[in-house]
């Protein structure tokens, strides 16, 4: 019997450990610890986002592509009367791609490129938009190309115009932190429940 | 490398990294592309690519893929592009040397829209420079060859 016993109480205390570690990784009612590290996350992805280098193309149903940000002086539409048009890419107007080749033109001044080049569709807008509005909009998959957080995450890790932003070529700022970091921003933020600033 | 200029294929050996324009003018000596800025800021080098304008000083000629067309290949003087014959009707050019760029940006935009408004024809066409100041004649010309153009198809 007392053998019985002490088998049963080191088997769970070989067990509980692993109990916890489950339970722990399963969502729990996020405390205010998770809560405040969330927030601080999300304050890092508005960081991102809101960067010019990433705002600037995710513009209003103007279509009109911004030129902002400390290498732009004054805040301006993109010059040459340049729209995206409805199609983001140019089509009804002048392609994007007539300036816009597959990498960055090493020349001062030069036009920035990568493979895909084009506005964000209108619904992800966050030109001028605050933390809460575009924190509600990348949740919402009716505006944020029915994309789960997850996606959302790896869509910010693996997508080839998204990282142009941390690599936009000569004089233009690069977007703060890296793909991978904001992606982890954004994971620990959706796994305490993505909280939006009030 | 090879690339594809105006129907004929040819050799290159340059750099991939060689803006196009460089090769159009230094290699083969096809000089109707013009430099002007070299930043994609002024239009004197536009081509076709494909059908697609694209500023040639700023496309790595490693990145072509497909028919380039110069303004040598879009008509040639027994056999003018519209465009073009609009150009000579109207006038247009002054000094002429951003007019293979006017010409090739507008042969596009007519191909994209074959009715083009004021609206469409300086979103089109507003990021090719003309120092002479020629915008006038460009938008007539632009609106008499899209007039042929349509009165030929119909
Ligand atoms: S020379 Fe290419 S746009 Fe000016
Ligand atoms: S005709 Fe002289 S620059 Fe246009």
């Amino acid at each position: 019997m007392k053998i019985k016993l002490f088998l049963l109480k080191t088997a769970a205390l070989i067990l509980m450990p692993a109990f916890f570690a489950t339970a722990q990784s399963v969502p729990v009612q996020p405390d205010e610890i998770s809560q405040s590290r969330a927030a601080e996350a999300w304050s890092k992805v508005y960081q991102v986002f809101s960067h010019p280098r990433c705002a600037n193309c995710h513009v209003p149903d103007d279509n009109l592509p911004r030129w902002s940000g400390p290498s732009y002086g004054k805040t301006s539409v993109h010059g040459m009367n340049i729209s995206g048009g409805q199609s983001r890419i140019g089509v009804e107007t002048v392609m994007c791609s007539t300036c816009h080749a597959h990498s960055n033109s090493d020349e001062p001044h030069g036009p920035p490129g990568s493979p895909v080049w084009m506005l964000a569709p209108v619904e992800m807008l966050w030109w001028q938009q605050s933390s809460k509005q575009i924190c509600e909009q990348i949740k919402d998959p009716t505006r944020n190309g029915g994309r789960t957080l997850e996606e959302v995450a790896h869509h910010i890790q693996e997508d080839e115009l998204v990282h142009w932003g941390w690599d936009p070529g000569k004089g233009r700022e690069p977007a703060p932190y890296s793909a991978k970091e904001t992606a982890d921003f954004v994971t620990l933020w959706a796994n305490a429940g993505a909280p939006c600033p009030e | 490398m090879q690339i594809n200029v105006n129907g004929t294929q040819h050799e290159v050996d340059v750099d991939e990294e060689m803006p196009l324009l460089w090769v159009l003018r230094d290699e083969l000596n096809i000089t109707g592309p013009k430099f002007g800025c070299g930043i994609a800021m002024c239009g004197a080098c536009t081509v076709h690519i494909n059908g697609q304008p694209a500023r040639s000083c700023s496309m790595p000629v490693g990145q072509v893929s497909g028919l380039i067309t110069t303004i040598e290949g879009l008509g040639t003087p027994d056999a003018m592009h519209e465009v073009q014959a609009a150009w000579v009707e109207h006038q247009v050019a002054q000094c002429g040397y951003c007019q293979p760029g006017q010409i090739m940006s507008a042969a596009a935009l007519l191909q994209m829209n074959p009715n083009p408004d004021d609206e469409a024809i300086d979103h089109a066409m507003s990021a090719n420079l003309c120092r002479c100041g020629t915008y006038p004649r460009i938008r007539a010309a632009i609106k008499a060859a899209a007039q042929n153009i349509r009165e030929k198809s119909a």
